[in-house]
């Protein structure tokens, strides 16, 4: 089968295929926690908040303007930067966005409750393009790196290293490491020796030893290309691990949040069943409310951190694309489904970053969509959710 | 006509195509796609690229209209294979469910499109003959509508406003449920396709940009303001809507310039609009008083608001970055369209001409105040 296509394998280079899958994990994290906001107004309401993107890039914008407030603007001054200023970004942005998503609620969808889904769909897209294009008046366009990357103290790349070369490689190296320091050495006190030599119009034993340095730094230089050719590893950087772990901890306060508080349970309880719930004694609208305060303040936090730490360009669209895939992440995992969310999600990041990493960068977009409608056909209640048909 | 005119002419009948046959998908079948400006999309570059491609090898030998009309039929037939496609998995999946995978559709038509270099990758399909005679947009326009209502008025057509109003109690009178939805989406596309087609042909290049998301939203926009349902309805809000943002572009100063409003003009009519929304939302229902005094307070309201505007302006412009800038009417256009799907949608879910259709015993009993059947097609 394999040997079929050779063509197909040919430009795919796996050495860098670790590194691609952890740059699919980082880029999924984000989709994560957009998705999770969508799988729970989904839980709830039985309804897409196609808003739910428009809250993702006000939340870009807001963790923007906090850091021009910080110093960080077009004539800002501030050459250092700590955990807090990311810290007080995070938190001003997911704040921000509750509140946002509490007032779409309120206004936009609270009066749809009694309508037709699609009513209510309807009116999602409407605020959806509302915010976009309105937007597109008053909002600025900041291109990339949209935040001031001096913001972020953590900059930098760490190489973790996962199959090391085999031991003969390093050992060719160490052997010509010597001698190449040795012909550089030689050259240098040449050049010392006789200062205001013109460097490429070298007296015959001059040229002798620069040659011979040459070829000593050469081979070396090769020898540490074979050696890295036989080695894997990853380079990941800094930001996006802080990625990763803010998210990991957002989740688990997610969990313990709808798992193991009061208001959780009632929020399980509204999703299982709507009108019971209201019958026992549950407020809906408070429920509904803090669905909309914990979906739209996870978007808030991965919108800070992908504008501050990946530099994607924040314009009045910045959620339009990453809003539509988190809601394929949503019913790739199962929609309604909390864990499913992430599951979706962080699977989206992969295969977004294997159709760039198999040459195919120009579709990557695409790869959303061929997801969506494949589960859909093949398995609509998604990954983890339950295979219920619905009933009419 | 100048060329300008010739444009709004033409393009409003391409937008009454669009509108009359989405509403064919989403009204009258009950569906619901939102990925309409795929099925244009596909029709103006199939059409596009044989055109481009094809009719100078022929040495113009056809005679041009003819040629037209066999790449209007071209687009129709294609767009109409890629409407079977997306008709098949629309029996599995309903609401909005169904409202993602078309827009998912739209979206990997126009990637696949912007990746094939054949058609002119991301720039645009160029060199396509200019071929436009005004009155075969508007043939395709009347057709459209033509064909959409004379088919509810059939036994045949009758199985579609079943399949929307009950799907399983249609099904258990013996409508073949599957058939009428592949239908729907098969002619529903084909007359976007032969739409897109006639595009192709006045515009000479065209840009898969020209088919993004917001397209689709634009015609989904003029079928739910006329009236999910009501063919009308759709035309109305298609010409509205189209004229509308080119009315606004065409506003101008007294020196010439293209005409600006104030920040705070924007944002004080915009609050107005909530203000207005809320209020007139909350009459609506109170189910207060009679017919009569209802409507003398909606009219309050209106005139209110339009009172409440010429004060919020000053009071929003004490913000001075919103008073010193300057919006383009014509930016403004995407927003009208938001607003009026949100207002809509809070105060008339079912549109303005709701499943009400347009004839000419409605207007005799508006006129005479006489008896005479009613409009509503089967609620």
């Amino acid at each position: 089968m394999i040997d079929a296509f050779p063509h197909l394998l040919a430009g795919l280079d796996f050495r860098i295929l670790p590194e691609q899958i952890m740059n699919g994990l980082f880029v999924g994290a984000i989709y994560a926690l957009i998705a999770l906001g969508y799988t729970m107004v989904y839980g709830v309401l039985r309804l897409i908040n196609f808003a739910h993107g428009e809250v993702y890039m006000l939340g870009a914008y807001v963790a923007l303007f906090v850091s021009y407030n910080l110093g960080f603007g077009p004539n800002g001054h501030a050459t250092t930067s700590s955990v807090a200023n990311l810290f007080l970004m995070l938190v001003i942005c997911m704040v921000v966005c509750a509140l946002i998503g509490v007032i779409i609620e309120r206004f936009a969808y609270r009066p749809m409750r009694n309508a037709s889904r699609t009513s209510a769909l309807i009116t999602a897209i409407g605020v959806s393009l509302f915010l976009q294009y309105c937007g597109m008046l008053f909002l600025p366009i900041s291109p990339p790196p949209s935040i001031d990357e001096k913001v972020n103290p953590f900059r930098g790349t760490k190489v973790v290293t996962l199959i090391p070369a085999p031991a003969a490689f390093n050992e060719k190296i160490g052997q010509m490491q010597p001698l190449a320091d040795k012909a550089d050495k030689a050259y240098a006190d040449y050049m010392t020796a006789h200062t205001g030599a013109d460097e490429f119009n070298l007296p015959p034993e001059g040229q002798a030893l620069k040659d011979a340095k040459q070829t000593a730094d050469g081979g070396v230089l090769d020898a540490q290309n074979a050696a890295n050719s036989k080695s894997v590893s990853v380079n990941i950087r800094y930001g996006d691990l802080i990625i990763l772990c803010t998210s990991i901890v957002l989740m688990l306060l997610l969990t313990y949040l709808v798992m193991f508080t009061k208001r959780g349970r009632a929020m399980r309880a509204v999703s299982h069943d709507f009108d019971s719930a209201a019958l026992m004694g549950i407020n809906v609208n408070h429920i509904i409310t803090f669905t909309f305060v914990l979906g739209s303040s996870l978007a808030g936090a991965g919108a800070m951190m992908q504008a501050t730490f990946k530099g994607t360009a924040i314009t009045t669209l910045f959620g339009v694309l990453p809003g539509v895939k988190a809601f394929v992440a949503a019913v790739l995992g199962g929609i309604g489904n909390i864990p499913g969310a992430v599951l979706g999600g962080l699977l989206m990041g992969v295969a977004e970053t294997m159709v760039t990493w198999a040459g195919y960068s120009r579709w990557s977009d695409a790869v959303a969509f061929v997801i969506l409608i494949g589960v859909l056909l093949l398995r609509p209640g998604g990954l983890l959710g339950s295979d219920k048909v619905e009933k009419v | 006509m100048n060329d300008y005119q010739q444009r709004l002419v033409i393009l409003a009948a391409l937008y009454v195509t669009l509108a009359v046959s989405l509403n064919l998908i989403n009204g009258i079948t009950g569906q619901f796609s939102i990925g309409h400006a795929a099925f244009y999309q596909i029709g103006a570059y199939s059409a596009g690229y044989i055109s481009h491609r094809w009719i100078t090898e022929l040495g113009h030998s056809p005679p041009r209209i003819l040629w037209l009309f066999g790449m209007l039929l071209a687009g129709a037939a294609f767009a109409a294979v890629a409407g079977l496609i997306v008709g098949l998995p629309s029996l599995r999946l309903k609401g909005d469910y169904l409202a993602i995978v078309t827009l998912g559709f739209g979206e990997i038509i126009r990637i696949a499109v912007q990746n094939t270099d054949a058609l002119g990758g991301a720039y645009a399909l160029q060199q396509i003959p200019k071929i436009y005679p005004i009155w075969l947009f508007w043939i395709l326009a009347i057709t459209c509508i033509a064909v959409t209502r004379n088919l509810i008025k059939t036994a045949r057509g009758l199985t579609f406003l079943a399949v929307r109003e009950d799907e399983i109690a249609s099904q258990a009178m013996g409508v073949n449920v599957t058939k009428v939805k592949v239908t729907a989406f098969v002619l529903g596309s084909a007359f976007a396709g032969a739409a897109g087609a006639l595009l192709a042909h006045y515009e000479g290049d065209i840009t898969p940009g020209m088919f993004a998301m917001d397209t689709s939203f634009i015609i989904l926009t003029m079928v739910v303001l006329g009236g999910t349902g009501s063919i009308t309805g759709s035309i109305f809000a298609a010409l509205f809507l189209f004229y509308l943002p080119e009315y606004l572009r065409g506003m101008k100063t007294a020196d010439g310039s293209a005409l600006a409003v104030s920040g705070a003009t924007v944002v004080a009519s915009l609050l107005m609009v909530l203000i207005a929304v809320v209020c007139l939302k909350k009459i609506l229902d109170s189910h207060w008083g009679d017919p009569r005094r209802r409507g003398a307070a909606y009219a309050a309201v209106v005139v209110a608001s339009l009172v409440l505007v010429r004060v919020l302006v000053p009071i929003v412009g004490l913000f001075k970055p919103l008073s010193v800038m300057q919006v383009p009417t014509d930016q403004l256009r995407m927003v009208i369209f938001a607003v009026s799907l949100i207002v809509i949608m809070l105060l008339r879910p079912q549109g303005i001409f709701a499943h009400h259709e347009f004839s000419w015993t409605w207007l005799k009993r508006v006129f005479h105040r006489g008896d005479g059947p009613r409009t509503e097609i089967a609620s």
